[in-house]
């Protein structure tokens, strides 16, 4: 008993041991290892004599990491795909091949999951591509990795991803925010959707979710909007772009891409064409712009923009308080501005409005911009379908002041109401109107109310 | 040569362990090991009496405070580093992942081994007479045992931890009065959040590692001082017999206590009058009785390595589980409590204050209680059928509450049995 005893214990020592050598082992040989000594080999290959082949074989296996402190990231994709900023590695296999066309997005600055996801921390294929459970990010695929240019770019254009500009336009002209909130701003019938890229939901699923939100999400509230394919694509490409992180700050010298477009709509914006003329079109209280390039350097434009009396004492000229990129914008487009374009941008701005007209206006643009058209529609026209309120759908507004004075249609607005049941004994309807006082001011909801009475057919006429 | 003799002898200061003063020196000289009697009882050695679960429980706890102390290493209690860490423990850490694996396994092994011993110790009566405060520190043991598991439960920060805590400290909330201020106190904020990281950091490598070594040792001390591990239940004497005076005869009859001193008592240090609070061994037993070393050790080795090497296996074959960062913003349905508490989730699931204050209020009040209220001295188990009974009761209804709300509760807390697959809920 004691000797089989003593030899118990000693093989259940050995086999400790062995345990701890087996889990060295496998520390020891991770895959990253292999494709490290593959590329080396690789390498050689290029090497002219057989001491720089053994010095370039002899490298030891190391984990390569981007660090991304302010955004909480660290990508070690590099670990493996170690040709990647190497342009002699153009035409290797994967996971070697050198990555064209970044412009000037490299690897080390960036990190490659800000725009292809994935699991950066990881060191092994399945892991890092994120196709495991309980990583929210998987790799995105070709035909939506264009939409995370937006998760930096988050103004302006990017040149190449329409998509991203027509989604970001459809989201604030459709009402989305009616339901849903998008940094701070919206209502709460639907998910927030501040970090939606983020959450775990495929592109496809999104799409779909786009063109027949009751498709792929049984019971949603969300009203079809009849989407045609290619809204649905610019929509999810959107959706796609929406992170809670802070990369817009992180990258922020790069978050408008300077372009002639985005600088047009700066001039616009600003209101440029208030003081300045093109060609003669325009205001003669300042210099005219056309060929301002020619007389000026761009850093003399530039300085300009950001303090002008430094540059020109006595000037008049506002500090606009520009970004670097939105001034090279702005640069852009006075090379290219021409008199015609002024007229232009001159003719949307010379309609004459009076008072009343600028409160209707005003009030048009919050109805859009707060998500009420998402539900009442663009027209007013209402019709969103929701069962068991009564109607069986959203009410159209335009007979509004049928039924209500203006004041009981603030009221509403101010504080929501839950239309009345259909049928008492069924389910809530899923859509409801919210209240809005915390989210407008009275001033904002007054508008509103001006903008609707603006637009009531004269039921009276039809009696 | 001389001078290294003499080193070692300054060491060890005993005879060779080729004689038996040598044997008892090697225990009761060392501070280490001399928390063993010099001699053991043979029959308290057989597997069958204890399944050394006791043992098995500190050796886990041994196992766990090596690997605790390494993982501290890698580890930053503030989110969402935390979460970071355990990434990096799993991708990039030499032996990580292993070394996780290990401390999670035996966290739970030592749950289990806690509950099994709890079950030895009822089973076999040994919570009685001269027994029973040690049994009120081994429920203080099992109660610090289950806070080390739930405070080591947040430290990953992914989306199991958070919820798990969040749906835990709920439950606590229930207590009338003072629950939210406790819940509040434990999470230092309304909900889990940074301030309950470091929190529970602080208690589950400090304070609570503190508390138990502390009660771990006088646990130890006591069944020493008890007189060893209790007998076997099928070595019991055939009837209990009055314990014996020693030393100084009693008033009534001054002769006859000479007979009984025939019961010797270890550890007095010289003859005193009184009762031995300890058990007492008679001759017969005491020639029954081996060194310690090597009898006692030897076989306590072979458990430590059976112990070890069992978690090293599962620690090669099994990954500790790693889900997504803590996301206050997303509750998984359904959100369980850690799977020791899942039993008092399904309580509450039925009644929050009956189920989540009530019962386990009563049920640690009850076995704080139990051997002061049971006042049968005998422990063999035909005399005891009645506590028996309820006490298999209790255990059973525990595992299967446990079991229920493990694997039979799916989103909603509806009852759901494991082999039907729920189509995950899209929103």
């Amino acid at each position: 008993m004691e000797r089989k005893l003593q030899i118990t214990f000693f093989a259940l020592s050995l086999l400790a041991l062995a345990l701890i050598l087996a889990a060295g082992w496998q520390a020891n040989t991770p895959s990253w290892k292999t494709y490290q000594r593959d590329y080396l080999q690789l390498e050689a290959q290029g090497e002219p004599n057989e001491v720089t082949k053994a010095a370039v074989l002899a490298t030891p296996p190391e984990i390569h990491q981007v660090l991304l402190p302010g955004l909480q990231r660290v990508d070690r994709c590099t670990t493996c795909h170690l040709g990647v900023e190497d342009p002699t590695m153009k035409d290797a296999p994967e996971p070697f091949r050198y990555h064209a066309g970044l412009g000037p997005h490299v690897p080390s600055r960036f990190g490659c999951t800000i725009c292809h996801g994935g699991q950066g921390l990881a060191t092994d294929k399945e892991g890092a591509h994120g196709n495991v459970a309980f990583w929210p990010n998987p790799l995105l695929s070709k035909d939506y990795i264009r939409a995370s240019c937006g998760r930096c770019h988050k103004e302006g254009e990017v040149p190449g991803v329409p998509e991203l500009t027509e989604g970001r336009r459809l989201f604030e002209t459709q009402g989305c925010r009616g339901c849903h909130k998008l940094n701070g701003v919206g209502g709460s019938i639907g998910p927030d959707l501040t970090g939606e890229g983020a959450n775990r939901r495929s592109p496809e699923w999104l799409e779909k979710h786009f063109l027949a939100p009751n498709a792929v999400s049984a019971g949603s509230a969300m009203p079809n909007f009849h989407f045609i394919k290619e809204q649905a694509r610019d929509l999810t490409y959107y959706m796609l772009s929406l992170t809670n992180e802070e990369m817009g700050s992180y990258f922020s010298s790069v978050r408008l891409i300077p372009s002639a477009e985005y600088g047009r709509q700066l001039f616009v914006e600003k209101n440029c064409i208030a003081c300045h003329a093109i060609g003669g079109v325009g205001a003669k209280t300042a210099p005219d712009l056309l060929g301002v390039i020619k007389r000026h350097s761009t850093e003399w434009l530039d300085e300009q923009l950001v303090n002008p009396e430094l540059v020109y004492p006595g000037s008049a000229m506002p500090e606009y308080d520009l970004e670097t990129n939105a001034r090279k914008a702005l640069v852009a487009y006075l090379a290219s501005a021409t008199p015609e374009d002024a007229q232009l941008i001159l003719s949307k701005k010379t309609r004459t409005m009076t008072p009343e007209d600028v409160a209707i206006e005003a009030g048009k643009q919050d109805f859009a911009r707060f998500g009420c058209v998402g539900c009442h529609g663009t027209e007013l026209q209402g019709g969103v379908a929701n069962p068991n309120a009564q109607g069986g759908e959203v009410p159209s507004l335009l007979h509004v002041s049928d039924d209500y004075t203006k004041d009981e249609v603030i009221g509403i607005i101010r504080n929501g109401r839950v239309p009345p049941l259909d049928n008492a004994a069924g389910p809530a309807p899923p859509l409801y109107m919210p209240s809005w006082k915390h989210v407008l001011s009275d001033e904002d909801i007054n508008r509103i109310a001006d903008y609707l009475w603006s637009k009531q057919q004269k039921q009276k006429d039809a009696w | 040569m001389n001078l290294i003799r003499e080193i070692w002898q300054s060491i060890v200061r005993r005879d060779p362990l080729s004689t038996d003063k040598g044997k008892s020196e090697l225990v009761f000289l060392n501070v280490w090991l001399h928390i063993h009697p010099a001699k053991v009882k043979k029959e308290n050695m057989k597997f069958r009496h204890t399944f050394y679960l006791g043992f098995i429980t500190f050796f886990l706890f041994l196992i766990l405070l090596t690997t605790g102390i390494a993982l501290m290493v890698y580890y930053r209690p503030y989110p969402p580093q935390a979460y970071q860490d355990m990434k990096d423990l799993q991708f990039v850490v030499f032996m990580g992942p292993f070394l996780r694996n290990m401390h999670r396994w035996a966290a739970h092994g030592m749950v289990i081994c806690v509950f099994l011993h709890m079950c030895r110790v009822f089973y076999t009566g040994s919570y009685k007479k001269p027994r029973q405060f040690n049994w009120v520190i081994g429920v203080l043991l099992l109660l610090l045992t289950l806070g080390l598991s739930f405070t080591g439960y947040l430290l990953p920060w992914d989306q199991l931890a958070y919820w798990a805590i969040t749906v835990g400290t709920n439950i606590g909330s229930y207590a009338p009065l003072i629950g939210g201020q406790v819940r509040e106190l434990l999470l230092g904020g309304h909900s889990v959040g940074e301030g309950a990281l470091i929190r529970f950091y602080v208690l589950h490598v400090a304070v609570l590692p503190a508390l138990m070594i502390l009660l771990t040792i006088v646990h130890f001390w006591r069944v020493r001082k008890d007189g060893g591990l209790s007998r076997p239940i099928w070595k019991l004497k055939p009837k209990t017999e009055a314990l014996v005076t020693i030393g100084a005869p009693a008033a009534s009859a001054p002769l006859q206590a000479a007979a009984a001193s025939k019961e010797k008592t270890y550890g007095l240090m010289e003859v005193v009058t009184g009762k031995p609070i300890f058990e007492t061994v008679t001759p017969e037993e005491e020639e029954d009785s081996v060194f310690s070393y090597p009898y006692a050790f030897v076989r306590e080795a072979v458990v430590l390595m059976a112990t070890v090497t069992t978690v090293m296996t599962m620690s090669l074959l099994l990954n500790a589980p790693l889900e997504e960062l803590a996301n206050p913003a997303k509750t998984p349905n359904p959100a369980k409590a850690p799977w020791y508490f899942l039993g008092l989730q399904e309580l509450v699931s039925h009644s929050a204050l009956l189920g989540g204050v009530v019962a386990p209020a009563l049920m640690v009040l009850a076995l704080l209680a139990i051997p002061y209220l049971d006042r049968n001295p005998s422990r063999r188990l035909g005399d005891r059928k009645m506590i028996l009974l309820l006490f298999s009761i209790f255990v059973f209804a525990n595992l299967a509450l446990i079991v229920v709300g493990t694997f039979f509760r799916g989103p909603g807390w509806a009852l759901i049995p494991p082999w039907v697959h729920v189509v995950g809920g899209a929103e």
